[in-house]
């Protein structure tokens, strides 16, 4: 009961954090291009900055509590619950790291500026579809219903176990390796 | 003397070493049941009690050969253990053996759950419950009986009795069929439930019908909808339903007709289970976290590739920390004597480098300056 109620709260929060950090992210990046904006790129980018360091402390929190809410009845769209959550965590990582190593300065750069609205959008997008999912399952239907294109959430990708565990070991030499070649091309860059 | 004594003490060991037990506490699940179990320790009268509830059935007095009626059951004053358990038994005779109602030509059409069983567990609320049965008629003509019996246990039930109540016959005279009576077909069993999102029709055969028409309506709604059937042969017809998610039941109720007569048949409803999936939760996590650390590694790549020369990081002080080393070096620089600095040899092809031969090493040339390539 208490993990339902929680999820519920943290979901919310999640939602919130997440269409704040996209939506900043976004404008910040049509900073570069509409020059209304560009008096507010600064605070539109402390506010996504802000919010992605939410997003990332709750999206856990959320998929720690569903999987512990009684509602979680394992099925595939369940399944497809997690695998979003675990997108949306990768990407809005994505945007906190980029902005935590390159600063302000990033939205200076046109690829750097690119790839953090791309990380941000696909995270907001994520958060969109776990919102619709999560919809289907309490209500029975979601709003994106009404779009044409909208992809079966009745059915999974779903990996082998060992493979998986494989492929998270992977993950983590992959972002060691990165982090790694990161700090070295940076130094010999200067 | 001895083996005497000996034999009544192992003897005495044993019976002391029964664990004590009690009869299904938390249920057995639906299935198909003779009056208490067939005997079992629930009729036994040590082991059992009473119960406090009481039992309202409704049922026609009459019903058609080979035509559906319903029996209604009302149970109230319960009073159940924590988890509200009641089991409920719809029975032909109360002997103890051959008690299912299709002993006796009834076929269950539907159970209150949804499927086939004569024997059922629901949750009470409120110390209540109300459930049906879908039965179609026996072909035999004349009086038949039918029993109810329940069982359940108690808040307060430190001796684990189970509490057993039940009906006195209820008499159902079964008269014959009026010719061209529009019903369903014998044998025709309701779907216990659908896959969750299936929209598939189901299929229902029925005798002497010209028309069929299906409401539907979702458990609990008052409303019902007419839903589209399609006749597919003679005497069977194509329902389409609407597709049901999570744990909703979808009602209907089939009204047959024959000219100007329609036979409304009982509600009869239809669960909705969760497709095969062979994903498990922590194939979920795992996958989950996979797919975070793959992403997050390839966009830090992205980054680094993308990275300008000169882009500040914040977070890398890596040019203080040099600057402090040149620093430091400097003011090193005149504390080493004259000895030192003329001893090391000066490289072409490592410039910015000076070589120690006695040391064998390498040392940064303080008077070079690199003009730079950046």
């Amino acid at each position: 009961m208490f993990m339902t109620a929680f999820h519920h709260l943290v979901v919310g929060l999640v939602a919130g954090s997440g269409v704040i950090m996209g939506v900043c992210a976004i404008l910040a990046w049509l900073s570069l291009y509409i020059s209304n904006l560009e008096q507010s790129r600064t605070t539109l980018d402390r506010a996504a900055y802000v919010a992605s360091i939410f997003t990332v402390i709750v999206i856990p929190l959320a998929v720690i509590s569903g999987n512990y809410s009684p509602t979680n009845s394992g099925g595939a769209i369940f399944y497809n619950k997690f695998l979003f959550s675990g997108i949306a965590f990768g990407f809005s990582t994505s945007y906190l790291v980029g902005r935590f190593r390159f600063g302000p300065e990033i939205w200076h750069h046109a690829s750097l500026a690119n790839l953090q609205m791309i990380s941000a959008s696909i995270s907001l997008g994520c958060i969109v579809i776990l919102g619709s999912i999560g919809s289907k399952i309490t209500l029975g239907e979601s709003t994106l219903d009404i779009l044409p294109f909208w992809p079966d959430f009745m059915n999974s990708v779903v990996i082998n176990q060992w493979l998986s565990l494989f492929l998270v070991f992977f993950g983590l030499i992959t972002v060691i390796i990165s982090l790694r070649n990161s700090s070295v091309s940076n130094s010999v860059n200067e | 003397m001895k083996s005497r004594i000996f034999a009544l003490s192992t003897i005495l060991f044993l019976l002391l070493a029964t664990s004590s037990g009690v009869a299904n506490p938390g249920g057995k699940g639906d299935s198909n049941r003779d009056y208490t179990c067939g005997g079992s320790c629930h009729g036994d009268p040590s082991l059992s009690s009473t119960s406090s509830a009481a039992i309202e059935v409704d049922m026609a007095p009459t019903a058609y050969s080979g035509t559906t009626t319903k029996v209604s059951v009302s149970l109230s004053n319960l009073d159940t253990s924590e988890n509200g358990l009641v089991g409920i038994f719809l029975l032909g005779s109360k002997n103890g053996n051959n008690d299912h109602p299709e002993d006796y030509g009834w076929t269950i059409v539907q159970d209150p759950n949804g499927g086939l069983s004569n024997y059922v567990e629901v949750v009470s609320s409120n110390n209540q419950v109300t459930v049906s049965w879908v039965l179609q008629a026996p072909n035999d003509l004349g009086e038949k009986e039918i029993f109810i019996s329940i069982h359940h246990g108690s808040y307060y039930n430190h001796n684990n009795k189970a509490y057993i109540g039940e009906t006195d016959a209820i008499s159902v005279n079964i008269e014959p069929i009026p010719e061209n009576y529009p019903t369903l077909a014998e044998g025709w069993t309701s779907p216990e439930e659908r896959i969750s999102g299936d929209s598939s029709t189901i299929k229902v055969r029925t005798i002497n019908t010209e028309s069929l028409m299906v409401y539907w309506r979702l458990s609990g709604e008052t409303k019902s909808h007419q839903a589209t059937v399609e006749m597919i042969a003679d005497q069977e017809w194509e329902v389409s339903l609407p597709a049901t998610l999570g744990d909703t039941r979808i009602e209907y109720q089939i009204v047959a007709s024959m000219g100007d007569f329609s036979n409304v048949m009982p509600w009869l409803s239809m669960g909705t289970s969760e497709p095969y999936f062979d994903g498990t939760s922590i194939g979920a996590n795992l996958q989950s976290i996979s797919f975070a650390l793959i992403i997050l590694g390839f966009m830090i790549s992205l980054q680094s590739r993308f990275a300008p020369r000169g882009v500040p990081k914040i977070a890398d002080n890596t040019s203080e920390v040099e600057k402090l080393m040149t620093e430091n070096q400097g003011s090193s620089v005149p504390m080493l004597n004259d000895e030192y600095w003329s001893r090391l040899i000066r490289s072409d092809e490592n410039p910015g480098w000076l070589w120690d031969p006695i040391d064998s090493e390498w040392v940064a040339d303080p008077s070079f300056s690199s003009g730079g390539d950046e």
